[in-house]
């Protein structure tokens, strides 16, 4: 019998008492579907029931939410470079140094001098630390961590300044420098992972090595799990460290790119938000903070090719350019003007008499027409025949790990139209226009980076190429000679005072020149849930080399 | 002497064959045309800052220059390469993002095109009926409502209001689960990524299947079978559903061979892990292995599904194999 028989004979034996009805089978199957549904959306939701984000909310656990999920394995050689993937190492792996709401904090140095006469920082380690299997820290870790690092470049920091280190006793180190190098708390102090020595010298391709081992550092947390498919990992609590158990056992991330609902729904306990969430989620009992000024939007200016070659023109697209206007049609207010100077107005050394060019629309075309353009009938400057014609690039930038789209392409766009430039705005996708950028194939581009209210060595990368010359946001400008002995001045000047009094030149200068313009700071903010007992923060001058993002190994120990 | 249907199939093998290789070609060059470069897009705008030094080696650290004949080689010895980003074996990456794809796309393309198939059949049975209008109607407005909204409306509603459903992910990360509480975890992940997916396909699988019910219910043979006095569940599904089947089939096929793209959508906005968002990662960090692993890959599973159609076609309806 096929199965149409049998559907047949059991219609029949169904239908047997009473004719067929033509609605039957259709209600059959309406319900049919409907229960279907019914059963998928509600029997694993009976499972979970409503009020219960509470199946994942272990008091225990912190988990932290993540939209990209991936940023390679948590070892200084595996991680990606950008500050997600520093955080991810940072649980495992602690630095001489840290810092917190405040500046720099005792880590594993307890404390530390500068001898001038020497050129060397004398670090004495806290003798309590240990790495994960037990082994205590040594300061010839540390001593081998330095050489190491001078064989195997860890690129989040530079090993150019240093001559050698040396384990004076168990707990004692003196790193020597080659040449005075200003940075170097920040970089070497602040940002260099302390690698276990009796692992590492065993290890000759660091890059490959993924296995247990290579895991091992002094951290908070103990790397136990990372999972490329879901972009998860996970961290278990280092019972054993120096500076105190951290409160919370487990330590999980989590992709997601729905923050918001996420963090209402209890999935997660912390993550970075729009400030426009910032009000719902105060009322839904969530504690929402806000970082400083770390982070810029700016305006990449192809200053190697007419017309933008000549200071002037760049001047004029500065008075062209609203940064206020930018803010509150593309961010809804969610934002502040940027100096020109280009380090944050947070900033300890930001140099409040910085160049500014207020929105001046009459001011720019007069500039533009002084330098032999003229407005031709339909509005648009012309020279020799050829209109002022420029094509500005836009894309979605990723701030902070995330991807934010806006609509600063097109306000800049029509500000420059209104002074009588014609604009064709190209949006394309963020590696595409890095790539012309880096290729000088492009007129202006939307950019941004962080990083501006860390070590003002961020000047010098992001304006020389003799610095900065791999980073697609670097204005790579040097044919300022003024501006390059100022840079180079800061990078060995070893008195805060007078570094600061150089930044400051530099600040000057770079504002006058404008190779690139600082458009706005937009405003960063993370919420969290505060039942759980951590109190998140942002770190004064973001963490490590100005890393804009709330997630502080301190908060999980202090 | 071979046998006409033997030779048939030799034919049709050496043919899906030399489009294998076309597409390898593809699949090797097209990605090496995409603007940029992996370093580029890994250090450009990181943390990072190299020097022209630092950059011009990590260049050369990940330059392939083995060529089309290097990449066929390593392809015939099963050997996809070495991802840049993850540092680690490209099919690896792919099968460990399959399984996860599988069960969402498999899943949503087997119960639409059930769904489809039956709803479809009865709405063309009862044509002209007010139910039958309203539910094309419906239909072609559910048809036209994209993945994205439907996805987002779904989210609003049973993850941020009712809370029934998480926002996100295909499981509850590191949670302490039974097997069976893992399951009903996953399934609890699954559904609202499921529920937007059947909403973006069943539709046009109700219309296809009506719309070639409706064509097949002209046909002599069933005005036969109703003759026969036959009863109506037997003569619309052994004698008219069957034959009204093929466009269905042909979609179900097409559909599924392109559900590593299909899925990017719905992977996205509910971070559900799998090949769409491996793909998407990999374009956007031009890492060129991984791009050319996944695409070729995804064309593979196109010819795949098409080798396997040309079979079901004959099972389906054997005037196909005689056609030829």
């Amino acid at each position: 019998m096929s199965v149409f028989d049998k559907i047949e004979e059991q219609l029949r034996k169904r239908f047997r008492s009473r004719p067929p009805r033509p609605g039957i089978a259709r209600r059959g199957l309406v319900i049919m579907g409907a229960s279907a549904f019914l059963l998928l959306m509600g029997g694993t939701g009976m499972l979970f029931p409503a009020e219960s984000g509470k199946v994942w909310a272990n008091e225990t656990d912190i988990r932290i939410a993540d939209s990209k999920g991936d940023w390679g394995y948590p070892t200084p050689f595996r991680h990606y470079p950008r500050g997600p993937g520093y955080i991810r190492m940072s649980w495992a792996f602690d630095t001489l140094v840290w810092k917190d709401q405040t500046g720099f904090v005792p880590a594993l140095a307890r404390n530390w001098a500068y001898n001038p006469e020497k050129l060397a920082f004398t670090f004495h380690l806290d003798p309590a630390a240990v790495w994960h299997d037990g082994t205590p820290v040594t300061a010839h870790d540390v001593a081998f961590t330095i050489a190491y690092f001078q064989a195997h470049p860890y690129r989040w920091i530079s090993t150019d300044a240093l001559d050698r280190a040396e384990a004076v006793d168990d707990h004692t180190v003196i790193i020597y420098l080659s040449r005075p190098y200003a940075p170097f708390l920040s970089d070497i102090g602040g940002t260099m992972p302390v690698i276990p020595k009796h692992v590492w010298q065993k290890i000759t391709d660091p890059r490959a090595c993924i296995e247990p081992e290579c895991m091992i550092g002094s951290g908070p947390y103990v790397f136990k799990d990372f999972d490329k498919t879901r972009g998860t990992y996970l961290f278990e609590a280092f019972e054993d460290y120096y500076q105190g158990t951290p409160k919370k056992h487990r330590l999980i991330y989590v992709r997601t790119s729905k923050a918001l609902m996420s963090l209402i729904t209890g999935q997660v306990d912390l993550a970075g938000i729009q400030p426009d969430m910032a009000a719902p989620l105060k009322k839904k009992g969530l504690t929402v903070i806000e970082n400083e000024r770390g982070w810029n939007k700016k305006m990449m200016i192809n200053h190697t090719k007419a017309p933008f070659n000549d200071r002037n023109f760049r001047q004029a697209l500065a008075y062209a350019i609203d940064q206020q206007e930018i803010i509150d049609k593309s961010h809804r207010g969610f934002g502040m003007p940027a100096s020109y100077g280009l380090l944050s107005i947070d900033h300890e050394m930001y140099n409040p008499d910085t160049p500014r060019y207020p929105h001046n629309p009459e001011k720019a075309r007069q500039i533009i027409a002084s330098l032999g353009w003229t407005p031709g009938q339909d509005g648009v400057f012309h020279k020799d025949g050829h209109p002022l014609a420029i094509e500005l690039i836009a894309s979605n930038l990723t701030v902070a790990g995330d991807s934010v789209s806006d609509r600063d392409g097109e306000i800049i766009a029509r500000q420059l139209t209104d002074i009588g430039i014609q604009v064709t705005l190209t949006n394309q996708e963020q590696t595409t226009t890095d790539s012309r950028v880096k290729n000088w194939d492009f007129d202006l581009a939307v950019s941004g980076h962080g990083g501006i209210s860390g070590d003002p060595k961020i000047l010098n990368e992001m304006i020389s190429s003799t610095y900065g010359a791999g980073s697609v946001n670097s204005a790579r400008y040097d044919v300022c000679p003024e501006l390059n002995a100022l840079m180079a001045a800061q990078m060995k000047e070893m008195d805060p005072e007078k570094r600061k009094q150089l930044v400051f030149g530099i600040q000057a200068v770079y504002a006058r020149e404008m190779p690139a313009i600082s458009l706005y700071y937009p405003k960063a903010m993370a919420a969290y849930n505060k039942a759980k007992g951590i109190n998140w923060f942002y770190t004064k001058g973001g963490i490590s080399k100005g890393i804009p993002i709330p997630q502080n190994k301190l908060s999980l120990v202090r | 002497m071979q046998s006409p249907a033997r030779h048939t199939w030799l034919t049709l093998v050496m043919a899906y064959l030399a489009a294998a290789l076309i597409l390898a070609f593809l699949s090797h060059s097209l990605p090496r045309m995409l603007p940029g470069d992996f370093v580029t897009a890994m250090y450009g705008s990181s943390d990072v800052t190299l020097d022209a030094q630092q950059e011009a080696e990590l260049r050369a650290y990940f330059q392939d220059d083995s060529g089309f004949a290097g990449f066929l080689g390593r392809l015939l010895r099963l050997d996809w390469g070495y991802s840049y980003t993850f540092l680690a074996p490209v099919s690896t990456l792919f099968f460990d993002a399959l399984p996860w794809t599988l069960v969402l796309m498999g899943t949503a393309h087997l119960l639409s095109s059930l769904l489809g198939f039956v709803l479809g059949v009865e709405a063309a049975w009862r044509r002209g009926t007010r139910t039958e209008k309203a539910g094309v109607g419906i239909m072609t407005v559910l048809e036209g409502i994209p993945e994205l909204c439907s996805g987002a409306l779904l989210l609003l509603v049973f993850a941020l209001h009712l809370g029934w459903f998480p926002a996100a992910g295909a499981q509850t990360a590191y949670a302490d689960h039974t097997f069976v509480q893992q399951t009903a975890d996953r399934l609890h992940h699954l559904a609202l990524p499921l529920t937007t997916l059947i909403l973006a396909y069943f539709p046009g699988n109700f219309l296809l299947a009506r719309a070639g019910m409706v064509m097949v219910m002209k046909s002599p043979f069933v005005l036969t079978a109703r003759a026969k006095g036959l009863p109506p569940v037997r003569v619309r599904y052994a004698h008219a559903a069957r034959n009204a089947l093929l466009p269905l089939v042909t979609r179900f096929g097409l559909r599924f061979a392109f559900m590593i793209t299909g899925a990017l959508v719905v992977e996205t906005i509910f971070s559900y892990p799998g090949l769409g968002t491996l793909l998407f990662n990999a374009i956007a960090m031009r890492d060129l292995p991984l791009i050319q692993g996944i695409v070729l890959a995804a064309s593979v599973m196109v010819l795949g599904v098409n080798l396997a159609l040309e079979y079901v076609y004959t099972l389906l309806d054997p005037r196909v194999a005689h056609a030829s």
